[in-house]
């Protein structure tokens, strides 16, 4: 999922978390697709941020999948005999890709 | 005296003196006070916070923010103090007054605090920990040495920098070159001084070593597990991307299997969305409600 913009919002993106009022009250629900008419409403209450699945808006100066991949290789490169932490390591990037994908 | 240890004693008087960190507000210290009298209510002591509005309203975002996780939003002091005891409120007004120099400075640190108290909140709720709220509280302050280290030997704490980037080494590994001492132990005596609970207090100064806690080994196993966990997911500091390693006794006490570390991920993934981009200026935030 990727925290964007509501501004950036686009036609057939699904929604990853609720969206609520400052009060708390669900406005929008998760798993709902956006449409036009949805994204202008949100715009004219004033929501600046919404929660989408997967990884649609490019960030300028985001690193790639893979290069993201690699920072994870490094971090725990100096910790490769304690077998935990591998499983830590596993479990890190299979996340990270499901959020890509 | 050797002139390692004549440097060594300079460095330890300054960073126990810290001379340029912000006092500690002397609502901590009438707390203390309070919280010791058996006559005193929670109500008073609450009208006692709330005389300084924007402490209030900072300790209850604090209270509110997705590292405590309670399902209901608090909206008074008296409850948050009921809520999760005075112990925590009063390391909370500490962090408010540390942090706001350590948000405008070095927000890669307080991003890494941050996230240290969510999976401390995460592990010790599913650890059953009576008092998951003091955890969580711990790994929001583990690191306070390092601020200590930044305010009173700024020089000192720039030749750890370029240590740390020259030799690829370790933040702890520099800091016990250039000082002869490490954040941890500077950490374990700020929050001795200021008489936080020794449950605050050990697992600050034993998040790199666990073995070295007596009373509190479960607290400090979790605040160093969690600080693993954490590196690990990015959120190192300065230089620093490396996962320390995990001591075998700390993983033992924890008991966590395969399926265990998957959810406790999952959940942190989760509350750490939430918790991305909270500040504790009042006034920022104020500015990013307003519409594009």
């Amino acid at each position: 999922m990727q925290q964007i913009l509501t501004a950036q919002a686009a036609e057939g993106m699904v929604l990853a978390k609720d969206v609520l009022t400052p009060e708390g009250r669900v406005l929008c629900g998760k798993g709902t697709e956006l449409t036009q008419a949805l994204i202008e409403r949100l715009l004219k209450m004033e929501m600046v941020n919404i929660t989408v699945e997967g990884h649609p808006v490019v960030v300028a100066g985001e690193k790639s999948l893979k290069e993201e991949l690699q920072d994870i290789d490094l971090r725990f490169s100096r910790v490769e005999k304690i077998t935990p932490l591998m499983y830590l390591k596993k479990i890190i990037k299979e996340k990270l890709v499901a959020s890509r994908g | 005296m050797r002139m390692d240890d004549q440097k060594r004693e300079e460095f330890r008087k300054a960073l126990r003196e810290v001379k340029n960190l912000p006092t500690l507000p002397g609502i901590v210290i009438k707390l203390t006070q309070m919280a010791e009298d058996p006559d005193t209510s929670t109500e008073q002591m609450g009208r006692m916070i709330s005389k300084d509005h924007i402490l209030a309203v900072k300790l209850l975002k604090l209270v509110n923010s997705a590292f405590y996780g309670f399902p209901q939003r608090i909206s008074s002091l008296n409850s948050a103090i009921i809520l999760l005891g005075i112990n925590v409120i009063k390391s909370l007004i500490i962090s408010a007054s540390i942090f706001e120099v350590m948000e405008d400075q070095d927000i890669e640190l307080w991003e890494h605090s941050l996230g240290c108290a969510v999976v401390s909140s995460v592990l010790a709720k599913r650890l059953g920990m009576s008092e998951p709220e003091e955890v969580s509280t711990a790994g929001l302050i583990h690191d306070i040495g390092k601020v200590a280290i930044k305010m009173e030997l700024p020089r000192e704490y720039e030749l750890i920098t370029r240590l740390v980037h020259d030799k690829q080494i370790s933040r702890i590994e520099a800091e016990r070159e250039v000082l002869g001492l490490d954040h941890a132990e500077v950490g374990g005596w700020l929050a001795k001084s200021w008489n936080l609970p020794g449950k605050l207090i050990e697992p600050i100064a034993c998040h790199h070593d666990p073995r070295l806690a007596k009373d509190e080994q479960l607290a400090s196993a979790i605040v160093h597990f969690s600080n693993i966990i954490i590196r690990g997911m990015g959120y190192g500091h300065a230089g620093d991307i490396w996962v320390p390693a995990l001591s075998s006794r700390a993983w033992r006490m924890l008991e966590l299997t395969p399926t265990d570390l998957e959810l406790v991920l999952a959940e942190v993934e989760e509350k750490l969305w939430e918790v991305k981009g909270f500040s504790l200026d009042i006034k920022a935030n104020n500015e990013e409600a307003v519409p594009l």
